[in-house]
């Protein structure tokens, strides 16, 4: 598995410069869940506040609004454990190039709902990460220096 | 997919575990130093508010701490006190506006103020209607240009509509920020609901953009974003003594200009109750009004604290005379008026 990880970077070497980007975004983000982790996000309702703040000046459909409002505030706990484990995934995925590409598109999911909830302030950058997750996705960034690619070498599939 | 689900279940495991071992670490031993918790917006709070001074002064004598707890705008503060309620631990409120107040009151239990013998200004006596929360500053709304950058000055709200100044103001959004609040309501409190509205309509066409708290809104005014903001009559004296910059003027509207008082009340679920009210007192006497008004730049209520200074010399702008306070139902259906309008504009 480790052969094949160096291996990548002969085969598909193209993907490259690519995997940097992976590897840095996963570490963004691995910064970012070791502080929620670390600091009061799971303890205290912040999630709640910051869409009880940016949501009703966000251009989200009056349906979510409603949603979010009526489920996903009352239920902040939840959806700040849902949050920090999904950028720990993303970050070690990242990281370690293992099954990047569905990783990826729960990343557009991720940076999809912060966008509405998030402020003015941080909507160019979700709205940068989540065309960097949708590149990802597509070009399967974790087959080079990744674990992704051992398992596309002998499996090949969409998921690699 | 196999791989997938194991590798996103494994994460979550992880994640489960580490939490619940680091859960005790919260259940640390109280230190027998009370801490008095204040829950204000970031311009009062923060290191240029009148905030950390009021704690400098405060901690001297009370034997105790203060902690601030940041809100980062007055008009978030409720919704916060309504989705944290006891669990945001704060002892004292410090910066709702009188558009909250109905709201804050239907929503949260608060102690009893006792606030007879206050010698406050005339703009403020309407403001001590009720025994929950007690007004600490006010100012006059106004919008604030930069001299010489527009050929024909605004004397009415209907100058607004002027084309030079198309996609050139900034206001604050009325569901997130306090003033946002306030300029709706001045333009349905003079133009009439109806009336008013078809205005607002008009204005969509003029906005740069509807800023989500004060400081985003004079913040694109002063960086040249967009030629006039609404702010406060006392704006351009904080760029004169700040910055020693004459370039900005307040606008005298012919309408007569809205007021805003910002209000203090102790939640009943206060746990250092008596420390919120000392500081109560601490911020409504000389000093802690002089401090509230150097940072805050807003007039304080108590008489006399103002002569001598430079926001003795502030215009006199003709405002709104009555004091009203909208209920919490008009607020909303205001809101969702302009929430259409807005939307009807695909902004």
């Amino acid at each position: 598995m480790l052969v094949a990880f160096f291996e990548s970077v002969k085969y598909v070497g193209h993907l490259l410069p690519i995997s940097f980007l992976r590897v840095f975004l996963g570490y963004y983000y691995l910064q970012q869940a070791l502080m929620k982790f670390k600091g009061d996000f799971l303890t205290r309702p912040r999630i709640a506040d910051q869409i009880a703040e940016w949501l009703p000046a966000s251009h989200a459909p009056n349906w979510y609004k409603l949603f979010m409002s009526s489920q996903i505030i009352p239920h902040w706990q939840s959806v700040a454990f849902i949050i920090v484990g999904l950028e720990f995934a993303i970050a070690i995925s990242y990281i370690a190039g293992y099954v990047v590409r569905p990783v990826a598109l729960l990343g557009v999911l991720l940076c999809f709902n912060m966008l509405f909830f998030s402020g003015p302030m941080s909507e160019d950058l979700y709205k940068t990460f989540l065309a960097i997750h949708f590149i990802m996705a597509w070009v399967g960034a974790g087959r080079c220096l990744g674990f992704d690619y051992y398992f596309f070498k002998r499996r090949r599939g969409i998921w690699w | 997919m196999k791989h997938f689900i194991l590798f996103i279940t494994v994460v979550f495991v992880g994640l489960f575990i580490a939490v619940i071992n680091k859960a005790p670490d919260e259940n640390k031993p109280q230190e027998s130093t009370p801490i008095l918790r204040i829950f204000g917006y970031a311009s009062f709070t923060g290191q240029w508010g009148p905030g950390p001074g009021l704690k400098e002064i405060f901690e001297k004598d009370c034997g105790c701490q203060v902690q601030y707890i940041e809100g980062s705008d007055s008009g978030v503060l409720l919704q916060r006190l309504k989705i944290e309620g006891e669990s945001l631990g704060a002892d004292l409120v410090v910066g709702l506006d009188q558009f909250d107040l109905q709201k804050a009151l239907a929503e949260q239990k608060w102690r009893e103020l006792n606030i007879s013998g206050l010698d406050v200004y005339d703009e403020v006596k309407p403001a001590l209607q009720n025994n929950y929360f007690v007004p600490f500053d006010w100012g006059v709304l106004a919008f604030v240009i930069r001299k010489n950058e527009l050929t024909q000055i605004p004397h009415s709200l209907d100058d607004l509509l002027l084309p030079e100044l198309k996609r050139k103001i900034v206001i604050e959004d009325p569901r997130t920020s306090s003033p946002g609040m306030q300029f709706l309501y001045w333009v349905i409190r003079t133009k009439g609901e109806d009336e008013g509205f078809k205005y607002i309509q008009k204005t969509m066409e003029q906005v740069h953009s509807y800023a989500p708290t004060w400081s985003a809104a004079y913040g694109l005014f002063t960086k040249k974003q967009a030629k006039t903001a609404l702010s406060y009559v006392t704006s351009p004296l904080y760029h004169q003594i700040e910055e020693k910059n004459n370039d900005f003027i307040a606008l005298e509207f012919t309408e007569g200009h809205p007021l805003q008082y910002e209000f203090m009340g102790i939640p009943e679920f206060c746990k250092n109750c008596e420390l919120a009210e000392k500081f109560v007192n601490l911020i409504l006497s000389d000093a802690g009004q002089k401090l509230i008004m150097q940072k805050n730049y807003m007039f304080p209520i108590i008489k006399n604290v103002k002569e001598g200074t430079p926001f003795a010399d502030v215009p006199h702008f003709k405002t709104l005379n009555d004091f009203q306070i909208p209920s919490a139902q008009e607020v909303e259906r205001f809101l969702k008026k302009w929430s259409e309008i807005r939307r009807g504009e695909g902004n």
